[in-house]
């Protein structure tokens, strides 16, 4: 990382961020007319087809044999579900299937049927299998709506205590970075149609302050050797390289600890939900905040700062040299 | 600093350590009670989100409608009855519904169960859980699922009064919030006799009398406070004068939602503020009570009934990331703290095991405010924990490089650590003062999953700014005994070639 240059390649960085973003919104716009939301609202506001199975005691003694049994007739109908889950009832136990809406009525209704005669073997009468489906309202609103004013509020108050304690021209490009990243984070997730429900608002909070950690090492490296004798006469695009290289592991530490969990929590609740499908949510929205920091934070906001910088210190030159005239 | 104090002030901290290790993660029977009584270590006692310990569902039937298993079971083996079901219900999908319900009015029905949802949503949403959903089921139920707040213990049953106390408040919960039918205010000796002892006039709109109706907590007392209009505080000073002088057995005004009296406001005298408040025996129930009567109070009640308690079943659902996920998130946050650990090690030798110190009273002072603020830890919630961790991990490790940096400029270790620590003072004081207000900002705007991560962050900033002030002490008590100091840390002198 001693030869990191960033700061000559900002039309680079500027593009990459502009498509990202414009493709997240356009696929995001198009959903919204043709998929039913600009996001995949999935987690707490998923609709999903289900198969419930409801069994007694006294036909079978543990959820197992029903399991397989449930198990043997999804795979002859050539259907799986993403997610299951057991739970006790006053006469025995309930086994719930989820599956996507795409998976037709018909098979379901015939999956149950089939369930539920091999379930009454005994014919009590007390164990049978039925198919549901379950419209799901945009539910927690509240969540979404109350994080963003929360993160408007956070990033109003970074704003003004950089512009007091900084600068001007940093606190314009903390504010630009906490947007930018954001922006990444929440095209990604049009982007990639990752089920999107309190836990990605609760990511995205997580992302702008991940990147409020990062302008503060960032710039107060930026503060410290502008006000350095030698440095200071450093040109503003070497001044902010430099200034990345030496905040780069402090600036990394947050998104590389949330890369490992990331990487731990695939592997272990995968192996603990028997599915990856349910562990992709919060997987790739905390993949995403890391990444979109490690982006946003270490190789944007050092090349557009480096503009805003050479703008600051033209203007300020400019103003002395008027004073110095008049 | 000498051996003897260093070894000391050493062996006082790393004992309250491991003690506070022990506690907080071991769990053991209780002495005395013939291993009836079990002592829950802190990680068992810290309240875990839906993905980790399960959702608890129910499914909400209008009246004249019924499942397809509650059908079948009624019918089975009773030939009478099944006759009786044929005519009386029509099969809807998974479900049955009565034929007068059927016809012309299907449509309104259908709209009356959406409309339903939409207020239910509401109510919920106004509890805060981390996560729940209120969805139309089969077009013509409503399924509620909320998550089981459990602890470790509670889910694993190892503590089965307090589970039983955890499902209680959620039962209570559905099925206040589901309550159907207008808020009345009643009393038996002055209200009108004619009609169900209702105090207000027979004409009148209830929700032009109140304002809001909100949960009330200080010193460890619940309440609902009251807020009214100036027509309600009118018409409460008139009513609750007259049933001072007149009530002679029921000196209280009832609030009744549908049929169901939910509270009651014992008059001693008149009532002639804007607002009161009515004690209930916790926040839960105050809570709940709050929250259903402001739906009602504001006009939102729900248009069909859906029976009454005992016809509510809750599944106690095992949680969507597995059985053991909670086991596997506590694997994965040990694994980070290894991690960390032992980067540190390896990186800065005995100076490591300082912040590997740091680190282990950092997981320790998090797991106590855990469970002392009982925050609903969610995998969301690990995550920001997470963070909070690299952010005392990034402040020490700025400081130990800057520390670095200095001691090759010739500097002693005394100088280096002092220069050091002086030139990172406002860096690290603007980082945490602002991710603790931007945490306070989410700690007290949010709701839910994004609230709990908000609360962590802000202990976990509270907590890294005290740690890297702490992390400096250790340092020096650490240090203190070793004749090499630049060794200790890993670090290399630069001699200037003018020594």
């Amino acid at each position: 990382m001693t030869n990191l240059k960033l700061c000559s390649k900002m039309h680079v960085m500027l593009i990459v961020s502009s498509v990202l973003i414009a493709v997240g919104i356009a696929v995001g716009l198009i959903c919204q007319f043709v998929a039913g939301g600009y996001f995949n609202y999935g987690d707490d506001y998923k609709s999903y087809k289900s198969v419930e199975v409801s069994y007694a005691f006294v036909d079978f003694s543990d959820e197992d044999n029903v399991k397989d049994i449930c198990d043997e007739a999804f795979k002859n109908a050539k259907i799986s579900y993403f997610e299951s889950s057991y739970g006790d009832t006053s006469l025995g136990g309930e086994l719930v299937f989820k599956f996507s809406k795409t998976v037709k009525n018909e098979k379901l209704e015939a999956v149950a049927q089939e369930i539920t005669q091999k379930l009454n073997v005994a014919d009590t009468g007390l164990s049978n299998a039925s198919f549901h489906e379950v419209e799901t309202q945009l539910g927690s609103e509240k969540a979404l709506v109350y994080g963003a004013i929360a993160v408007a509020s956070a990033v109003a108050f970074q704003f003004v205590y950089f512009a007091v304690r900084y600068k001007l021209t940093m606190a314009f490009a903390a504010l630009l970075a906490d947007v930018h990243n954001l922006g990444i984070f929440v095209s990604l997730l049009a982007i990639t149609r990752l089920p999107v429900g309190s836990a990605a608002v609760a990511f995205a909070v997580l992302t702008v302050l991940m990147t409020m950690i990062g302008c503060c090492f960032y710039f107060d490296r930026v503060r410290k050797n502008a006000k350095n004798e030698v440095l200071s006469k450093l040109d503003s695009f070497e001044l902010c390289d430099l200034s990345v290289r030496e905040s780069f592991s402090s600036v990394c530490v947050s998104a590389v600890g949330f890369a490992v969990a990331c990487l731990l929590v695939f592997v272990l609740l995968s192996i603990s939900a028997l599915s990856v499908v349910g562990v992709l949510a919060p997987v790739f929205c905390a993949l995403f905040a890391a990444a979109a920091n490690i982006y946003g934070t270490l190789f944007f906001t050092p090349s557009v700062y480096s503009r805003f910088k050479r703008i600051g210190d033209g203007f300020k030159a400019d103003r002395a040299a008027k004073v110095k005239k008049s | 600093m000498g051996k003897i104090k260093s070894a000391i002030i050493t062996a006082i901290i790393v004992a309250a350590v491991l003690v506070l290790a022990f506690f907080a993660t071991v769990s053991f029977p209780m002495a005395g009670t013939g291993g009836v009584d079990k002592y829950n270590s802190f990680i068992r006692s810290i309240h875990l989100g839906g993905g980790l310990t399960g959702e608890a569902h129910t499914v909400l039937y209008p009246e004249g409608v019924i499942s397809s298993e509650t059908y079948a079971y009624n019918t089975h083996d009773d030939e009478e009855k099944a006759k009786e079901y044929a005519e009386k219900y029509e099969k809807r999908g998974s479900v049955y519904v009565e034929k007068d319900r059927l016809g012309d009015d299907e449509n309104a029905f259908i709209e009356n169960v959406k409309n339903d949802v939409k207020i239910l949503n509401d109510r919920f949403n106004e509890k805060g859980y981390s996560s729940y959903s209120v969805s139309v089921q089969d077009v013509y139920t409503i399924r509620v699922t909320v998550p089981t707040n459990f602890t470790y213990a509670e889910y694993k049953k190892y503590d089965s009064s307090s589970r039983s106390a955890e499902t209680g408040k959620i039962s209570r919960t559905i099925e206040y919030l589901s309550r159907s039918g207008e808020l009345s205010l009643r009393n038996t000796d002055v209200g009108s006799a004619g009609n169900n002892n209702i105090l207000t006039p027979l004409n009148a709109d209830i929700t032009s009398y109140f304002k809001s109706f909100k949960k009330y907590s200080s010193a460890k007392r619940y309440a609902v406070k009251v807020n009214l209009t100036d027509k309600g505080s009118r018409l409460f000073e008139d009513k609750t004068n007259d049933i001072v002088t007149n009530a002679s057995s029921d000196k209280a005004v009832n609030f009744y939602v549908g049929e169901t009296k939910l509270i009651s406001l014992t008059v001693d005298s008149a009532i002639d503020g804007k607002n009161f408040y009515i004690t209930v025996d916790n926040k839960d129930y105050a809570e709940d009570y709050a929250i259903i009567l402001d739906s009602v109070a504001h006009g939102n009640t729900l248009s069909l009934d859906y029976g009454d308690a005992n016809d509510i079943q809750i599944v106690y659902a095992t949680p969507s990331f597995g059985e053991h996920a909670a086991i596997y998130l506590g694997v994965v946050l040990l694994l980070v703290l290894l991690g960390a650990v032992i980067f540190s090690v390896v990186r800065y030798r005995k100076l490591g095991l300082v912040n590997a110190l740091i680190v282990v009273i950092y997981a320790l002072a998090l797991t106590v405010a855990l469970l002392l603020i009982e925050i609903q830890l969610t995998v969301v919630g690990a995550f920001a924990a997470i963070l909070g961790l690299a952010l005392l991990c990034g402040s020490n490790m700025a400081a130990f490089e800057k520390i670095r940096s200095e001691s090759k400029k010739g500097k002693t270790m005394q100088s280096a650590v002092k220069s050091g620590y002086k030139a990172l003072l406002t860096a690290i004081l603007d980082l945490h003062i602002i991710i603790v207000v931007a945490s306070l900002l989410v700690t007290l705007i949010c709701v839910g999953a994004v609230q709990a991560c908000g609360f962590i962050m802000l202990i976990a900033s509270v907590a890294s700014y005290i740690l890297y002030w702490f992390t400096r002490f250790m340092w020096f008590v650490l240090s203190s005994p070793a004749r090499d100091k630049f060794k200790f840390c890993g670090f290399k002198r630069e001699v200037p070639l003018d020594d």
